[in-house]
């Protein structure tokens, strides 16, 4: 917990007492890790009014922005190089400049700042965290209100990814790749053997998985367990539909020659066959699926 | 090459169990008739076979140096008349002695 003496306590009191904001004063955006409020509105700064109790509890929540130390992101991937905590709180990243470019809110700051990197590594130099204990709603918010209105009232201006409209720094729901089809419909006449389709399709792509059914909802346990490990690798892959009669119609035949393999699901990795559902499991479980991934 | 009317008498697991023994000279070798797991299974839906999956685990010197691809491979080769009449799907574990007992 931060302590402050009395002194410092009083002149920060005065100071939101007397602080002022121009009427002109931006729209923020209201981001919160990692689950977004249902119905976000944009927030406008007003002179912070309350009794002194009630900011004596809240200057003590969390350190200021100014007094809370930067730790650096490490450029590989993503974690910290002291270690950034994994509870509640506020947090500020900041460009490899030293400019901030977003202060959100989370559950799991530690958790929050891996998928920011993960999303825009080149804005993800440093992060200041600041942990509040016990968190509430209304705490939290409180907590990112401070930290915004101090760096506002040094910089003159709200951090861009804190902007209204700027979706950089919210967590998009995943978005599910299409399978993929092999032809146009089955009533168009292939002008390619479908073997040569195969063949340049798994070529053409790191992971391919020939499944039963969609992806999003595969109709045989195997192929399920399949698109549940390449998810859990978090690995681009393609994936196909055997079962889909009217895009990949005869693929099922043809693909049990091109691979001379009789069942499915069947997986490739770099144009060669690793297997089915057993084969790709046992390698998960020793970890040399990701070896064979990162190649 | 055992005839028609025999493979008709046999049920599945046997024609499994008895052409993997033969060809693999295995030391382990269990047949576990699973499809009552899979009933209802969408993909099956239609198939007038019961004896639609199996798990296989085969312990065999034939698996000595062979990549787990064709280890399976030579499983499914062996099972090549039952995947073609009705067999879908196959769980197979396949080791060598050595895997099962590495201190020996």
């Amino acid at each position: 917990m931060a302590t402050l003496n009395l002194s410092s306590l009083q002149a920060l009191a005065f100071h939101r007492l007397s602080s002022s904001f121009p009427q002109s004063t931006p729209t923020l955006s209201f981001n919160f890790q990692p689950k977004p409020f249902a119905n976000p509105r944009p927030i406008s700064l007003k002179p912070y009014v309350s009794e002194k109790p009630r900011a004596r509890v809240v200057a003590l929540a969390v350190k200021s922005l100014g007094e809370t130390e930067a730790v650096a992101v490490s450029p590989e991937d993503g974690q910290s190089a002291g270690e950034l905590p994994s509870g509640s709180g506020v947090y500020a990243v900041y460009d490899t400049n030293g400019d901030v470019q977003f202060i959100g809110l989370s559950r799991n700051i530690a958790a929050s700042v891996a998928a920011h990197w993960k999303s825009v590594p080149e804005l993800c130099g440093s992060v200041k965290a600041g942990v509040v204990d016990e968190p509430d709603r209304e705490t939290l918010t409180q907590a990112w209100k401070s930290w915004m209105e101090e760096y506002i009232k040094v910089s003159g201006k709200v951090p861009p990814g804190n902007e209204s409209g700027n979706a950089t720094w919210v967590r998009q729901p995943p978005k599910r790749k299409p399978d993929l089809r092999l032809t146009p419909g089955h009533h168009m006449q292939l002008t390619v053997p479908l073997e040569n389709l195969i063949d340049a399709l798994v070529k053409e792509n790191k992971v391919v998985a020939f499944i039963k059914g969609p992806r999003s909802a595969p109709l045989c346990g195997f192929s399920q367990r399949v698109i549940a490990i390449l998810e859990n690798e978090g690995v681009d892959y393609e994936s196909v539909n055997v079962l889909d009669e009217e895009y990949n119609y005869g693929l099922r035949e043809t693909l049990k020659k091109y691979s001379n393999w009789p069942t499915f699901p069947q997986i490739f990795v770099d144009g060669e066959l690793v297997g089915g559902c057993d084969i790709l499991t046992s390698m998960y479980e020793k970890g040399e699926l990701a070896s064979l991934l990162k190649k | 090459m055992s005839s028609r009317g025999a493979s008709a008498l046999l049920s599945r697991a046997s024609r499994i169990r008895s052409k993997l023994q033969t060809a693999l000279e295995a030391t382990v070798l269990e047949v576990d008739d699973v499809s009552y797991q899979h009933a209802g299974h969408a993909a099956v839906k239609g198939s007038s076979d019961k004896e639609t999956h199996f798990n296989v685990k085969i312990v065999s010197p034939k698996f000595e140096g062979q990549s787990l691809v064709k280890r399976h491979r030579l499983v499914y080769d062996l099972l090549a008349e039952e995947l073609q009449s009705g067999l879908h799907a196959l769980s197979i574990v396949a080791k060598t002695l050595h895997e099962t007992n590495p201190n020996k």
